[in-house]
């Protein structure tokens, strides 16, 4: 099975290793894996502020390097969602449906590939200690994945698992919001945060990089002793 | 009676959805779905009346269950249980039927201040309803799902009756009970598409009055009812 | 008042909710016991998606056949002996309301809770024309006797403790008995009994019109509305014009949904249906009825993509799972429709101007979207929002600099690679131990509240590009 990998341009810069795992995990179920060199940014932050028809010219780039791929993989639930969400944004257009609605076809987040597409629920890895997830809003609310990564995440040996008290709560990243509404991220940020201490877990894990980092941003500014985690970098801890 | 601006109004609405005005033909389409119909769907009589005892709970009222002869004691004890000394009840054409003529005047012999709502003395029966501790009626239609009972009041069962006094005390024929409002307003819907007017009020009534608009917490009794009792009477 | 509340400028209004800890504790303890309720009451039902369902094309019909059901519907009301007015404008509205209560001589007017009648600002113009106005439902009495205005669409004094309320009532009442909700509200039934009993005129909202019989129904929980349609002789009540429904048969899915949706319950304690004026020989009731039918901006919404939003049932769903409301509260929109349903009509309803912040007063999470019974998809509304300011010319230049880098950025893998390379080192003045926590530019804003963390050491890009050297090296 040929999987191009779609880094994302926030693992791609900030946080390059949850690409190797990520290129690795695949790897190791028998996919043969290409990273189309050209790929940038799914066009999420302009699209999301407002620049629609400034975006496409991104996405339009999105989907000519992709267009050979037979499947595109991505370590982020948001980003996987904005790649499929072209579908509905080029309905229409005469030139670009056809290609929008093929890479949304074939388009997955991790944990959704593993799980919906190669029926892997165990990946066998191992990884000791207490452990939350944040079920990200986009991953969960726009992409529909919800149970795919929880039970990865429970099936790795050694992982003691504890829900996140209102996972489901927004963690105050939303792209430009955080930086546009900085005050109100900041209060729901430190909202989030309080509920991971509060979880009493080693290891914050998510499937999206950007709440991650928002997350483990204030986590840090607190001195928390929390680490916060990719789900691809768990999934990777073999013996 | 008046209908004011209504043309251009309308007019407007048509041409901003991009058509010619539809004054007649739309027709309402069979729906693709019907999840209300699945709500309790082919259950006894009786299934229903334990819905609507376990619903009560919910709703802070208090339900009473009684056979046709044991009426008359149960809504006794019910009215003293209330305090009822002033008791005001629809003028319904089922109070003879039901006993409670006579049940009237047994309290009456004992002192209770027992009135039927007389639409000959106009508002007068509002101010004995502002003074009454108890307002009695009868349920039309009992949706078990929710605790309700439906009243279409009208120039013998005033609006008042139910609204008005302190406690609401409602006899409940079982044979009215139905799952849920869906099968409430289809009968209101066949009377009408019938030709038969509406009540000017029909009144979906689950249990006393409350509010949560102080820090969300849950006041039974604001300006409708203080309590509400429910007597399920089984039919003859 | 009118649909604008507060400090017209939207930090200042932020500021203002972030700083009362007071008020945000109310509105999260809110929150929870909406949530877990609608939670509750929506699951037990099974089939929850299936209801939305339904919702949504019952009302995507009756909007796309708006005209042909608002003429039903005052056909009705007009044979069931009531007058029908359709007001274009808000001043249009207030004008024949404040018309018919000097030519009934209302002295006394009373109210239940209503927010189209906020919206259009009826108090104000009734009081102008000389009628004692009072506000009879709990929340609405509360802020009226505070000069307070709404922070929700169903419990309008959320923002508010019962210590504050008890000295409303002690300063403005006389009131002199304990602070327990309970005391509280028998002391508004006791005042509010007297005005019901002496009131000239009853002015209600409506939940939804019935087309076929021409009756407009009432959803409450106090009673207060019944008592507005019963002991008055004069009846106005006034709607949106959207608040229909086609038979008496979707008016229960409508309500379940609603009622399910705000409050969790089945029903609440009143549902009450009021066709036209009473009939002969009734006591209660109203011996003349008007309906007032309210554009006031709403056709301008019809034919657009924003059309869904005036399926809206004023549920409050949304609002109740809004984060962002949570932390801000309901002024802070400065809108009397706060939450993300109020960050889509606003502008809508009172152009962008005024309101340019709200769409942008959203991280797009979508739980609003999630729990919204007729399926407004509101954070999409957002966006759309968003678009429409950007065409406008309205987003700051800065923003707009931005975005245009962006896309070039985007659609240019050399100079995306290079910058993606260089970020580290660009970055490595700020940066101590791997960590950032006062960074330059956009990044200032983000460090203000949290740590930002250096790049990688390498990209991703560079180390897939060696490791297959290395393969093909091996």
């Amino acid at each position: 099975m040929k999987v191009s990998l779609f880094i994302t341009c926030m693992a791609d810069i900030m946080t390059s290793n949850v690409g190797k795992d990520t290129v690795e995990i695949l790897e190791r179920f028998g996919c043969e894996v290409d990273f189309p060199d050209t790929q940038t940014c799914c066009g999420q932050p302009a699209y999301n502020s407002g620049y629609l028809e400034n975006t496409k010219a991104t996405m339009k780039h999105m989907m000519k390097v992709f267009r050979e791929s037979e499947y595109v993989v991505g370590p982020s639930g948001s980003c996987v969602a904005m790649l499929r969400g072209y579908e509905a944004i080029f309905r229409g257009d005469p030139e670009w449906e056809e290609e929008a609605k093929k890479l949304a076809a074939k388009t997955f987040e991790l944990s959704q590939f593993l799980v919906d597409v190669l029926g892997i629920v165990d990946v066998g890895s191992t990884f000791k200690g207490k452990v939350t997830y944040h079920p990200s809003c986009h991953m969960t609310r726009i992409l529909g994945v919800k149970a795919a990564p929880v039970q990865l995440l429970q099936n790795v040996e050694g992982v003691d698992f504890v829900e996140l008290p209102h996972g489901e709560d927004c963690c105050g990243f939303g792209g430009t919001f955080a930086v546009k509404n900085s005050v109100i991220s900041g209060q729901m940020v430190q909202e989030k945060a309080d509920h991971v201490v509060e979880t009493e877990a080693e290891y914050l894990v998510g499937g999206d990089m950007a709440c991650l980092l928002n997350i483990g941003g204030r986590l840090s500014r607190e001195g928390s002793y929390v680490k916060v985690v990719h789900l691809a970098e768990i999934l990777n801890t073999v013996k | 009676m008046t209908i004011q601006n209504r043309e251009s109004f309308l007019d407007n609405l048509a041409n901003t959805l991009g058509r010619p005005r539809r004054k007649t033909g739309v027709e309402r389409p069979k729906w693709s779905l019907s999840p209300q119909w699945e709500v309790y769907d082919g259950l006894s009589q009786d299934e229903l009346v334990d819905v609507l005892e376990q619903q009560c709970k919910v709703i802070h009222t208090n339900f009473k269950r009684t056979n046709f002869d044991g009426l008359s004691e149960m809504l006794k004890s019910a009215i003293k249980g209330h305090d009822g000394n002033k008791v005001l009840a629809a003028n319904d054409r089922r109070n003879k039927e039901y006993g409670l003529e006579v049940i009237f005047d047994d309290l009456k012999q004992e002192g209770v201040d027992v009135r039927l709502w007389d639409s000959a003395i106009g508002t007068e029966n509002q101010v004995f309803a502002e003074q009454a501790d108890i307002g009695i009626t009868f349920s039309e239609i009992t949706l078990a799902e929710s605790g309700t009972i439906t009243l279409f009041n009208d120039k013998d069962n005033g609006r008042s009756i139910s609204l008005l006094p302190r406690v609401h005390v409602v006899i409940i024929p079982k044979s009215t009970l139905v799952p849920r409002m869906t099968q409430a307003v289809k009968q209101i819907h066949e009377a009408n598409k019938r030709g038969r007017e509406v009540s000017s009020c029909v009144s979906f009534i689950s249990g006393p009055s409350n509010s949560a608009d102080i820090e969300m917490n849950l006041i039974v009794g604001v300006h409708g009812p203080i309590e509400a009792t429910y007597i399920v009477v089984d039919d003859k | 008042m009118g649909i604008r509340i507060g400090d017209p400028s939207f930090e200042t209004r932020v500021q203002e909710g972030i700083e009362n800890d007071f008020m945000l504790n109310s509105v999260a303890s809110a929150q929870g016991r909406f949530r877990g309720r609608r939670g509750v009451a929506t699951e037990e039902l099974g089939n929850w998606e299936d209801w939305r369902s339904l919702g949504e094309e019952i009302r995507s019909h009756t909007l796309e056949n708006i005209d042909y059901y608002l003429q039903q519907l005052s056909d009705n009301v007009s044979k069931r002996g009531g007058h029908v007015f359709f007001a274009a404008t808000a001043d249009e509205a207030n004008e024949y309301i404040k018309e018919v209560v000097k030519r009934k001589n209302g002295k006394k007017v009373v109210k239940s809770k209503s927010m189209v009648t906020e919206e259009i600002g009826l108090n104000k113009a009734l009081e102008e024309a000389g009628s004692e106005v009072i506000e009879t439902d709990l929340g609405e009495w509360i802020l009226q006797l505070d000069g307070d205005v709404p922070s929700h669409i169903v419990t309008p004094a959320l923002h508010l403790n019962r210590d504050q309320i008890k000295e409303t009532f002690a300063n403005k009442r006389g009131y002199d008995k304990s602070n327990t909700p309970e005391e509280l509200g028998l002391f508004a039934r006791e005042e509010l009994r007297k005005d019901f009993l002496t009131a000239d005129i009853g002015i209600t909202g409506c939940n939804f019109a019935v087309a076929e019989s021409g009756a407009v129904t009432f959803v409450t929980n106090e009673g207060n509305a019944r008592l507005a349609t019963t002991l008055p002789d004069t009846q106005i009540s006034v709607m949106g014009l959207e608040r229909i429904v086609p038979t008496w048969e979707e008016l229960d899915v409508l309500v379940s949904l609603l009622t399910r949706s705000a409050v969790g319950q089945k029903l609440t304690s009143y549902i009450t249906g009021i066709t036209g004026t009473r009939l002969a020989g009734e006591i209660d009731g109203p011996e003349e009825f008007h309906l007032v039918i309210v554009d006031n901006g709403r056709s301008e919404i019809l034919g657009t993509e924003f059309q869904s939003a005036l399926h809206c049932i004023r549920c409050a769903a949304c609002i109740n799972v809004c984060p962002v409301y949570r932390h801000i509260g309901g002024h802070a929109y400065g809108s009397i429709y706060p939450g993300p349903i109020g960050a889509v009509l606003t502008p809508l309803l009172d152009g962008y101007e005024n309101h340019k912040e709200l769409p942008h007063a959203s991280t797009l999470c979508a739980a609003c979207t999630d729990v919204c019974p007729v399926k407004i998809p509101l954070h999409e509304q957002l966006i759309r929002h968003r678009e429409i300011m950007v065409e406008k010319n309205m987003a700051p230049t800065a923003e707009k600099i931005a975005m245009n880098g962006f896309v070039k950025w985007s659609t240019h893998p050399a100079a995306y690679k290079l910058s993606s390379k260089l970020a580290r080192t660009a970055l490595k003045p700020w940066t101590k131990d791997e960590n950032i926590t006062n960074g330059p530019g956009p990044l200032k804003n983000w460090t203000a509240q949290r740590d930002f963390p250096a790049p990688s050491q390498q990209t991703f890009r560079s180390w897939f590009k060696e490791r297959q050297k290395g393969e093909k090296s091996k």
